[in-house]
């Protein structure tokens, strides 16, 4: 396993997750962006449905 | 018409924006939270236990700073009273600061407040960068107190932190440049206060912000 | 009179636009004396020393782009809700109260300057945090009058038409007032104070003024273009994913060396990085539809404010995106912060991302003030929005080259120390882009005299043509 102890001055769950230089970002950004594929499902289903109204 | 898609629906993206927004502003509050326990001032009881902590007590001005590689961080770091063989601070080695190396957590608090008030009131952040932030008209304050030119200056008068202490009360007179700072009214006791929030600042760990400070002397001349 | 058909927000925000322009005058003529400093350091030394030109060179520029912010509010509020503002009073009492405090925070500024180091200097002379010197009462007058805005902007589209670019701008602004507070307080740990302090910094100029100026932005393609409203509020909704995607989280990259953890290398360095990208999609957005709504015949309805607005969307991409991008790993910006990087990138951000649509929303103003279906970019107009343009870009590329020799020898040679910043200040390379700084900056000067002189008298030279005005006199 290549998971480093954490070399801050405090090792907190955040500096955990910092593992060399993407991985923090990366769950992070995967957070922030899979929920959206959620939501696009939702909008396609209410579209076919029909049950959106018009703006 | 086409059939309608979710991509040039408004819905869809209104409901993203609202989605991207408010986890990314939890996310930065979890994180200041993180960060802020994190940040909180030492205690001298830290530094009697050799905590190292981001923003050290005020007592620190009782101690020897310097500002070394750690192997284990991959950058400088500030090493107060002294490096261990494992290149920690020992927290140990004590260095007089206008005379004295027995200053309290009071007393220092006393005189960082008022340094830091004093810093603020004459605007030294619209002409100096403290901490790299401010402008950038004149030297970096960040580890101003390790700045191998009041080295040089030091035996003059009688130790580094006399010659700073001078230098503010009156920095025309003492003018190390065409670009001089001008005289402020700095009066003795906020000079006293402002020099002891340098040394304070400078053992701060930054990061390694600057790189490699003081280590290279004259070694290119960029000047011509 | 052709004013009488505006609604009172309107003629409110008329008022606003005035000081804001009043006060850009400010922000540029105090920026040449700093500038002069730079090169000539004994100029005004002791009346007016740098720290205090710079103050109010920077101060001035955030106050002018508020008051031009709130001006815009009001110009489309009335218009976009479809009824007249709710508070219009208090709202012109808000203008008053806000105009004096601002009057007195400058002369106390140029005059008093600094005080003592005591509790009462923070509160009644100066703050002494750059961008946010104003002293706490000033803070606290800024925080009553925002909230009068605030309720004038909520009350108004609550019983008048909701769209989408109110909707955003609703939010938006709530969150631009309530960062303000993040601003307002002491400390003795200046690695907090700095935390903080980034709070309102960046997440005003890189999140919540981003997100006003892509609605603004809206709004202007919607009165210049005709552009279709649904296609644009489409486009507002995807900027904000984006913008507050990016730039919430990357405010992470202020906090690469002020005592912050560690792990926010990686934060600050991944989201900032993807900064850029909402505004390359503001920049393609301007330029389609300039295509699409050009291509089916529709006019240009007032040439001035969107071509101020194309400039906008260019400048800032280039100023904010690219010159932004460039230094924001922290690798790098391990040897550029604190040199004249951030300043290069800070002078086309701030003029592209922000003055450019201002400038823009003042010409649409002027234009409806004088109730005038077309306008037209005349001589002057044309003058002022090539020089400014063209001294601002030039002037980043001298501060570019500056900061280059800064990066290389202060910090990569001389390690950041008093010799080195000075070997670096004295480098000839150094001292030429300061020179040519100074240069353009004249240039930008010139192009502001233009400027006035343009918003004064173009609605008087443009070609004849029916007015909206006469058109309804006719009918009547």
């Amino acid at each position: 396993m290549c998971i480093e102890p954490c070399t801050d001055v405090v090792c907190s769950f955040w500096s955990r997750l910092n593992q060399g230089p993407m991985t923090l970002t990366i769950t992070l950004h995967m957070l922030i962006i899979l929920p959206m594929i959620w939501i696009y499902f939702d909008e396609k289903k209410k579209m076919e449905q029909g049950d959106i109204p018009e703006e | 018409m086409g059939k309608p898609s979710v991509w040039s629906s408004n819905r869809f993206w209104r409901r993203s924006a609202t989605w991207v927004t408010g986890v990314s502003a939890v996310l930065l509050i979890l994180l200041t939270f993180d960060s802020m326990s994190q940040m909180q001032m030492g205690t001298a009881q830290d530094i009697k236990n050799k905590v190292d902590k981001r923003i050290p007590s005020p007592v620190v001005i009782n101690y020897k700073i310097d500002y070394q590689l750690s192997r284990k961080r991959g950058h400088e770091v500030p090493i107060i009273g002294g490096m261990d063989a494992n290149g920690n601070s020992k927290y140990e080695e004590k260095e007089k600061f206008f005379g004295r190396d027995n200053y309290s957590e009071k007393e220092a608090r006393e005189l960082i407040h008022l340094g830091k008030l004093t810093i603020q009131a004459k605007n030294c952040m619209d002409c100096h960068t403290l901490l790299g932030n401010g402008a950038y008209y004149a030297p970096d304050l960040t580890k101003a107190w390790l700045d191998p030119n009041w080295n040089t200056l030091a035996p003059a008068y009688g130790g580094k932190e006399y010659a700073m202490a001078t230098f503010l009360q009156n920095p025309p007179a003492m003018a190390m440049h065409e670009r001089k700072m001008p005289n402020l009214g700095i009066t003795k006791k906020e000079a006293k206060a402002v020099v002891a929030y340098l040394k304070f600042m400078s053992a701060i760990d930054t990061n390694g912000f600057p790189r490699n400070f003081g280590k290279i002397k004259g070694a290119v001349d960029a000047w011509k | 009179m052709h004013g009488s058909n505006l609604y009172e927000g309107q003629k409110l925000a008329l008022k606003y636009f005035t000081v804001a322009i009043v006060l850009f005058g400010a922000q540029l003529l105090f920026g040449l004396f700093a500038a002069i400093q730079f090169m000539y350091p004994n100029f005004l030394f002791g009346v007016l020393d740098f720290s205090i030109n710079r103050m109010v060179h920077i101060n001035a520029l955030v106050v002018w782009l508020l008051y031009a912010m709130i001006g815009a509010v009001y110009w489309l509020l009335p218009d976009e809700a479809g009824r007249e503002v709710v508070g219009i009073k208090l709202g012109n009492l808000a203008f008053y109260v806000l105009t004096a405090a601002v009057a007195v925070v400058v002369l106390v500024y140029l005059f008093i300057q600094i005080g003592p180091g005591k509790e009462s200097t923070i509160w009644f002379i100066t703050e002494g945090r750059e961008y946010i010197e104003a002293p706490r009462w000033a803070d606290i007058g800024i925080v009553v009058v925002v909230l009068i805005f605030l309720y004038n902007v909520y009350a108004t589209v609550m019983s008048g038409r909701r769209t989408g670019i109110l909707a955003v701008l609703m939010a938006d602004l709530i969150a631009l007032a309530g960062l303000y507070l993040a601003g307002m307080f002491y400390t003795d740990n200046i690695a907090v104070d700095q935390y903080w302090w980034w709070w309102v910094v960046h997440l005003w100029v890189e999140a919540t003024w981003e997100v006003y100026v892509a609605a603004v932005g809206g709004y202007i393609l919607i009165k210049t273009l005709n552009a279709n409203r649904k296609v644009v509020e489409m486009w507002l909704w995807i900027e904000v994913a984006m913008m507050f995607g990016s730039g919430i989280l990357g405010l992470g990259h202020h906090y690469f060396w002020i005592g912050t953890p560690e792990y926010w290398w990686e934060i600050g360095a991944l989201f900032s990085a993807l900064e850029p990208v909402p505004l390359v999609g503001l920049f393609v957005h301007v330029l389609y539809d300039w295509g699409k709504e050009t291509g089916k015949g529709n006019k240009i309805t007032n040439v001035p404010a969107f071509s101020w607005l194309t400039v906008e969307t260019f400048g800032n991409f280039l100023g904010a995106g690219v010159w932004g991008f460039m230094h924001t790993l922290p690798q790098i910006n391990l040897y550029t912060h604190g040199t004249q990087w951030p300043a290069a990138h800070g002078h086309l951000a701030f003029f592209g991302a922000y003055v450019a649509i201002m400038i823009a929303a003042v010409y649409l103003a002027i234009q409806g003030k004088a109730g005038l279906k077309e306008l037209k970019m005349t001589k002057a107009g044309w003058w002022a929005i090539t020089l400014i343009t063209v001294g601002v870009l030039l002037m980043t590329v001298s501060l570019t080259i500056a900061a280059y020799v800064q990066t290389m020898v202060e910090r990569g040679m001389y390690g950041a120390t008093w010799e080195g910043f000075f070997a670096a200040q004295n480098n000839e390379w150094f001292w030429q882009g300061m020179c040519w700084r100074l240069v353009t900056g004249l240039m930008v000067i010139v192009g502001y005299i233009f400027l006035v002189y343009d918003l004064l008298t173009c609605t008087k030279k443009q070609p004849v043509q029916e007015s909206e005005a006469e058109v309804a006199a006719a009918a009547a």
